[in-house]
């Protein structure tokens, strides 16, 4: 493994997949740049170098991005909001809001169920969620007992193919759910990307996790 | 698998520890609570459970969802596990040792039980080494507890501790002369300890130039001189601005004490501290991802005030240097009490043969011996690899 804690390199972890694309132009600007092999989609290795000497940097899924940080195996990386909520770890700092992958987060139902629906109602309501911390803290809040069912990906088909009638998910532009008969019947948060940073290492390294942490605060403002 | 297998599972959280690292956390112990002597803290040892009302007491309030309860069928009375040793030293100070006198420095060392671990941290039995400093309000006293912290860590050879100072009540103090409501104040105190920039500036409620004010105490720590003159520099109400003044005097003693030490300010952490009043710190360790330990300032049920810090022991053996390897001697079968017992004075590790075997060498290999007693005198084993 390669040396990513005490006096070595700092690990920058990026979420791959679409929000990797929105990344990559911040990091230019950041005056990051990644080894070729980095943007390579055949390549096997997981960690690359970059054109700054002591900083690597990871590709991982997204929520995965939020773990790698919490735990110290990444000193910063680059989660959405969503995962920050979804896991709420008091390791994680997000001092900078990237202004990128903006979305926000809903609940959707089947759009014949909107008009008989009273929620006022609810005592108890089963939702297919990625986000199950979130939608239980959502639902609690107004005195609603969420039971998840965790899924990871398409949620729009639980309520056609009958496994609940309710998700909660991020919508950018509503265009799936439409495409699947759903409609959006509340705003749960805004979510965008968040430059995430661990706890200890901004402690031990102050002068240079705060050097990374402003040389994206340029990037995005400049 | 067998029955004895599964017998050996454990509740989540809580582990046996083996040799060689049960001796070394012991040792290690030793050494702080010896380096905590050295700068007068006496030892005091309270009990593993006592009644939840008493524990609950003072400084105990904030972790009672921590506490394990167990009914007491001698009393008829409910009592709980402690969590945090802190709060049962401050009842020991204000009760029978209510006329010692003042400063009144107390070391303990013993471990705690908590309900929940975290994904972080899942340990929920956690050993705590630390001291208490009751009865001054002197900045000296904050000082000294840190130094003395610095100390126990160097004693068991973490050379570079960092510590955080934070001040859990700044932030309330700065929204209270800004005169924030309460929801959106505890909004900006979750914002703020999380350092979460988008989170603060989406919040609304705020005027513009509150939110600059926020921003600039979030953007200010650092580390500790240009942290303090940022926030000199602030406009934070009359009473943020004494706690600041308080900083700077806690920061400069601590600087003429250790120029060296790595010293930064969180002035809008507040974590966990919620019952602490003045200036608080964390302390963490290159290489460690977690914290070894905290402290601060935190008043008592007497009225008094009192400073004080708690290392937790898991944390710090992360930093702690890895010790050389005992060297033990393998006694064959045979050997006299009298050449035993003078091995033994002479300092080594002794293990016997406690009846003959085949092979000395081997058996002195299995038993993890590096020397062996062959002729009357030791001689080394070859290492294995």
């Amino acid at each position: 493994m390669a040396s990513t804690n005490g006096n070595g390199t700092v690990v920058l972890a990026l979420p791959r997949g679409r929000i990797l694309t929105e990344v990559l132009p911040v990091l230019k600007r950041a005056g990051i740049e990644p080894e070729a092999e980095f943007n390579d989609s055949n390549s096997r290795r997981l960690i690359f170098g970059t054109n700054r000497p002591g900083l690597n940097v990871i590709r991982v899924r997204s929520f995965d991005v939020a773990t790698y940080v919490a735990f110290g195996a990444a000193q910063i990386g680059v989660a959405g909001s969503d995962v920050l909520m979804e896991f709420e770890y008091p390791e994680i700092y997000a001092p900078l809001d990237l202004g990128i992958g903006r979305c926000h987060m809903a609940v959707a139902e089947p759009g014949e169920m909107v008009a008989t629906d009273d929620p006022t109602r609810w005592s108890h309501v089963r939702v297919a969620t990625k986000y199950p911390n979130i939608t239980k803290r959502h639902f609690a809040a107004r005195g609603v007992q969420a039971e998840c069912i965790n899924l990871s990906g398409a949620m729009e088909l639980a309520p056609n193919l009958g496994l609940c009638r309710r998700i909660v998910d991020l919508v950018s532009t509503g265009s799936t759910l439409r495409a699947n008969g759903l409609v959006e019947v509340e705003r749960i948060a805004e979510v965008s990307s968040r430059l995430a940073v661990n706890r200890a290492a901004l402690k031990t390294r102050p002068d240079e996790m705060r050097a990374l942490i402003e040389s994206f605060r340029a990037a995005i403002h400049g | 698998m067998n029955d004895t297998l599964r017998k050996a599972l454990l509740p989540s959280g809580l582990s046996d520890t083996l040799m060689p690292d049960a001796a070394f956390e012991a040792d290690m112990i030793e050494l702080m609570l010896g380096a905590f002597a050295a700068w007068g803290y006496e030892r005091v040892k309270p009990p593993l459970v006592e009644f939840e009302a008493s524990l609950l007491d003072g400084p105990g309030g904030a972790i009672a969802a921590q506490m394990f309860r167990v009914m007491d069928p001698v009393s008829d009375r409910m009592m709980a596990i402690r969590a945090d040793i802190t709060p049962q030293v401050a009842r020991i100070a204000t009760s029978r040792l209510r006329n010692a006198a003042r400063p009144l420095r107390l070391s303990y060392a013993g471990p705690v039980l908590q309900v929940k671990g975290t994904e972080l941290k899942p340990e929920r039995e956690i050993t705590q080494v630390g001291i208490e400093l009751i009865g001054s309000t002197a900045l000296a006293a904050d000082a000294e507890v840190i130094a003395a912290t610095a100390d126990a860590l160097r004693s068991v050879g973490i050379a570079e501790p960092s510590f955080d100072l934070t001040m859990p009540n700044l932030v309330p103090l700065v929204c209270a002369a800004m005169k924030l409501d309460a929801e959106t104040a505890a909004h900006a105190r979750t914002a703020l300890d999380r350092k979460d920039a988008g989170a603060l500036q989406a919040l609304t409620g705020l005027t513009a130039s509150q939110r600059t004010v926020l921003a600039g105490m979030l953007s200010a720590a650092g580390s500790a001189e240009s942290c303090v003159g940022a926030l000199q520099a602030a406009k934070l109400g009359s009473a943020a601005e004494a706690l600041v003044r308080d900083l700077g005097t806690v920061v400069s003693h601590v600087r003429s004490a250790l120029p060296d030490l790595r010293l930064t300010v969180d002035p809008v952490e507040f974590r966990g501290l919620e019952y602490q009043t003045g200036i608080s710190f964390t302390v963490f360790s290159r290489g460690v991802t977690e914290e070894l330990g905290r402290g601060g300032r935190y008043p008592l049920a007497s009225g008094e005030t009192a400073t004080g810090a708690t290392l937790f022991m898991g944390s710090v053996l992360q930093g702690v240097p890895a010790r050389a390897a005992t060297r033990s001697l393998y006694l064959p079968f045979g050997t006299t009490a009298a050449q035993a017992a003078r091995a033994r004075a002479e300092g080594w590790t002794t293990r016997a043969a406690l009846e003959s075997d085949a092979s000395s060498r081997s058996a002195a290999a299995a038993q993890g011996c590096t020397h062996i007693l062959e002729g009357g005198a030791p001689r080394p084993l070859p290492s294995r690899t």
